[in-house]
């Protein structure tokens, strides 16, 4: 298999930082929670001791975005595995059987697009409390819509092929037909969806710690620095610009790496998932 | 004397004059229609840029000497049987008067419309005399019974004021009350200038209590014809009166031309725009826009580096105590060994250091400059070793982790972690809850819910007993006694105090009481706050005050070719 430059830049970014997500711990010069320097309300900046610098409770940014990028990966991946469960579940059994059953399932699906995911996400998260748990699971719950509609086009045209009437007309039942000849032919396609989504779920996780209702602290968490950070955005940018880049190379890695699949797929788009904003 | 909401809205208060504690009623749903506001509002002006016009122009003379001040938020009310938080009574203290009223920057009594007054020796009666030439802002002569009718609005049930308990102790009062009196039998007013309070019980501290805005000079007829609008409709004797108040915008205070000191104000009128958080607060003083501006916290240490800067600033230590609460019927913190553990293993020293030094170390719970405080009381200092030893004492280091309650808002989130990092040193692990406000405050006075909670307490009026018995008696579980603290000694002493007139007595028994209650612990005692505004070069004679907010009619300008 011959990987084209975009995915290739992609396939390193990304396994780069699952790398340093495995490896925090041996990579961190520091703890990423405790007070390791004295600038206690004013943050230092960086240096030869702290590379990117120390916050306003006297942590080490750089080792806080090191652990962060744990959170970030975990809250992502995770979140986008629940997305695609839902999606291709409604995409392909609002597909396959047609009728009322895509009549109900899509309209159910127009109704979640219309809703903004980020204030949907934030509603459920304040009536569930904010853990890594309720986190991926509401960003998934809240980012399903573009894939349950593409898997369900694909399917679409997937059941009116050939080989799938002639496996239908040898009697085959329906969930030997999805399983063994829908699903297999959906499959590049959701790779796409579940690689793009992936930063549009690390995205809205940056969102949601950002409005204070992440992954509660002392745990680092890329959105809540910046948060903590805007208050010093005019006296100390490096609290903001470096999770900031963290995100900016987590979201442009699965992005390169999506894309690249589908160029050399010889498509050029496709539909993104709801999650980004 | 329950102040069920006192701390509700005093806390929700010192926000103007403060960047540090302003910060602390942010919560993350204002922060959320905040945004939802900044969206609904862009679309307005967009929607409205046709009929464009100078919506903030205010007509003023050439020269006129006007005050520019910025806030957060809008004016809870401005009617004085209403108001009980800071915001509230900045501005009623400028369109009302009391019969008695601190000093611009202390807090002794000084006349304000009385001239002078008795009390006798049993401290159960109080005669003011007024003086003869105080006017409304619309001209009518203030009397007696104009102060009078004040306090029966506040004892009436039917305007639902949290000043009631103040005045619960004026002989016919509760008659009143109730409907069983047509007038509060315990106030005389034999003439137009001379108001005689009859107390049940003797009160050594009445006076405090009619200094506050409470019980200022309202005009029955405005009341009438305004009834609950009354606030949008504030008339007074203070030195200023109401121009305009749009509600979220901006309220706009003008020279009171009857004010019974010639000369003041000094100023021709003071304007407030709202809806300013911090840091556009601080952009707009350094544009000039704004006189006075808090500090945010990011630009501190800038502002402290640089003289021209640091010589414009203003520091008053409050008559305040920020503290972490513990639940003293919740185990672990049933155990006296584990509340010293935490006194022992918080670093106060950083912790202020996180918000940039606005504050004093707490030793006890009186706050220095507070009647009775004792520099002889201690505290607790810094000592991680002793406080896992008595952890280890009581048993609990496995495993502990309690729940923090606080205030959702990014300081108050800053100042937890620092605890949390603190805690975790002692094998404590901390974890946070953020809530918004008024559920924080049901929260904590529910029994056996909050095992922890990062809050603070200002005074209401100078004296020991607003802060021992108030939030240490075991008649104020489920009020403001959070910590749900009981010592049989301590209520002894409070019962005590509560009889005694000389005030040199009443302090030594609150002293003592005060020496219990730090041995048992029942806070961390943090820090006392330290208030910080910088003003604009050509202000002068603003003064803070460390109990109340700041008092304008003094104030003066240099002209200020500067202002765009």
């Amino acid at each position: 298999m011959r990987l084209n430059p975009m995915e290739a830049v992609g396939v390193l970014m990304v396994i780069s930082l699952a790398l340093v997500a495995v490896f925090a711990p041996m990579i961190a010069p520091h703890d990423p929670v405790r007070a390791v320097a004295n600038t206690f309300g004013d943050p230092g900046a960086p240096s030869s001791a702290f590379l990117l610098g120390t916050d306003q409770l006297g942590r080490d940014v750089l080792s806080r975005i090191i652990f962060g990028a744990r959170i970030s990966l975990t809250v992502g991946v995770a979140a986008m595995l629940v997305t695609i469960i839902i999606g291709v579940t409604i995409g392909l059994l609002s597909g396959f059987f047609g009728g009322a059953i895509d009549f109900v399932l899509m309209r159910f699906t127009d109704v979640m697009l219309t809703l903004p995911a980020l204030l949907l996400a934030m509603a459920f998260v304040s009536v569930l409390r904010p853990s890594l748990l309720s986190i991926l699971i509401v960003i998934g719950l809240v980012s399903w819509t573009g894939v349950a509609r593409v898997v369900r086009a694909e399917t679409l045209s997937m059941a009116q092929r050939d080989f799938v009437l002639a496996a239908r007309a040898l009697g085959a039942p329906p969930e030997r037909l999805i399983v063994r000849h829908v699903i297999p032919n959906v499959m590049p396609i959701i790779v796409v969806m579940a690689v793009l989504g992936t930063s549009g779920t690390l995205l809205l996780d940056a969102g949601l710690s950002f409005l204070g209702l992440g992954v509660p602290p002392p745990a680092p968490s890329w959105g809540r620095m910046i948060e903590e950070a805007t208050t010093y955005f005019r006296t100390a940018p490096w609290l903001a610009v470096f999770p900031g880049i963290a995100i900016f190379y987590a979201v442009l890695g699965f992005n390169l790496l999506g894309y690249g699949y589908l160029r050399r797929r010889g498509r050029e788009s496709v539909s993104q998932p709801a999650a980004s904003q | 004397m329950t102040a069920v909401n006192r701390e509700l809205l005093r806390r929700s208060t010192v926000p103007s004059r403060d960047g540090n504690r302003s910060g602390k009623y942010r919560d993350e749903g204002a922060k959320l229609s905040a945004l939802l506001l900044l969206l609904l509002t862009s679309l307005l002006s967009i929607a409205s840029s046709g009929c464009r016009g100078r919506p903030w122009a205010l007509q003023f003379a050439p020269g006129a000497k006007v005050l520019h001040l910025a806030s957060r938020d809008d004016i809870p009310t401005l009617d004085p049987v209403a108001g009980y938080d800071t915001a509230s009574w900045a501005f009623e203290q400028m369109l009302f008067d009391t019969l008695v009223r601190y000093s611009d920057s202390g807090v002794d009594l000084v006349p304000d419309a009385a001239t002078r007054w008795e009390s006798s020796a049993d401290a159960r009666t109080f005669t003011f005399h007024l003086r003869p030439d105080i006017r409304f802002s619309n001209g009518r002569a203030v009397t007696s019974s104009d102060f009078k009718y004040e306090i029966e609005r506040v004892l009436d049930p039917a305007n639902n004021s949290q000043g009631i308990e103040y005045y619960r102790s004026i002989a016919g009062a509760e008659q009143y009350s109730s409907g069983r009196a047509k007038a509060v039998a315990g106030i005389d007013t034999p003439d137009r200038w001379t108001i005689i309070f009859h107390l049940t019980a003797p009160d050594p501290i009445f006076l405090a209590k009619v200094a506050m805005p409470f019980a200022a000079a309202v005009p029955r007829e405005m009341v009438a014809r305004y009834g609950g609008d009354f606030s949008r409709h504030a008339l007074g004797s203070g030195p200023f009166m109401l121009k305009e108040w749009k509600s979220g915008q901006r309220i706009a205070l003008v020279k009171n031309p009857y004010y019974f000191v010639k000369g003041i104000p000094k100023l021709d009128a003071v304007i407030e725009q709202m809806g300013v958080d911090d840091n556009l607060e601080w952009l707009k003083y350094e544009t000039g826009e704004i006189d006075i501006s808090a500090i945010p916290p990011a630009e501190f240490p800038y502002v402290m580096k640089t003289p021209p800067l640091k010589a414009l600033t203003l520091k008053l230590v409050m008559l305040a105590t920020d503290y972490l609460g513990m639940n003293c019927q919740m185990p672990p913190f049933t155990d006296i060994r584990v509340r010293r553990a935490f006194n022992y293993a918080i670093n106060k020293d950083k912790f202020i250091a996180v918000f940039n030094r606005r504050g004093v170390p707490a030793s006890g719970i009186l706050p220095p400059g507070l009647p009775g405080y004792d520099r002889a009381i201690q505290g607790y200092p810094y000592d991680p070793a002793k406080a896992r030893q008595l952890l280890e004492q009581a048993g609990i280091l496995k495993n502990f982790t309690p729940q923090l309650w606080l205030r959702a808002d990014e300081t108050q989130m800053m100042l937890a972690q620092s605890i949390q990092q603190d805690l975790a040193l002692v094998g404590v692990h901390v974890r946070l809850k953020p809530v918004a406000w008024p559920p924080l405050l049901e929260a904590i006075r529910q029994p056996g819910t909050v095992q922890l909670e990062l809050s603070g307490w200002e005074a209401d009026f100078p004296d020991p007993e607003n802060f021992l018995e108030v939030l240490f008696a075991r008649t104020q579980w489920a009020a403001n006694n959070n910590s749900f603290y009981y010592n049989a000694r301590a209520d002894g002493l409070f019962a005590q105090a509560a009889r005694v007139t000389d005030m040199k007595e009443r302090y030594t028994i609150y002293d003592e009481a005060q020496k219990i209650i730090v041995g048992d612990a029942p806070w961390v005692f943090l820090y006392y706050p330290v208030a910080y505004v910088i003003r604009q070069p050509w202000v002068h004679d603003y003064v803070l005050n460390p109990m109340r907010p700041t008092r304008l009619e003094r104030v003066w300008l240099d002209p200020h070719p500067e202002r765009p």
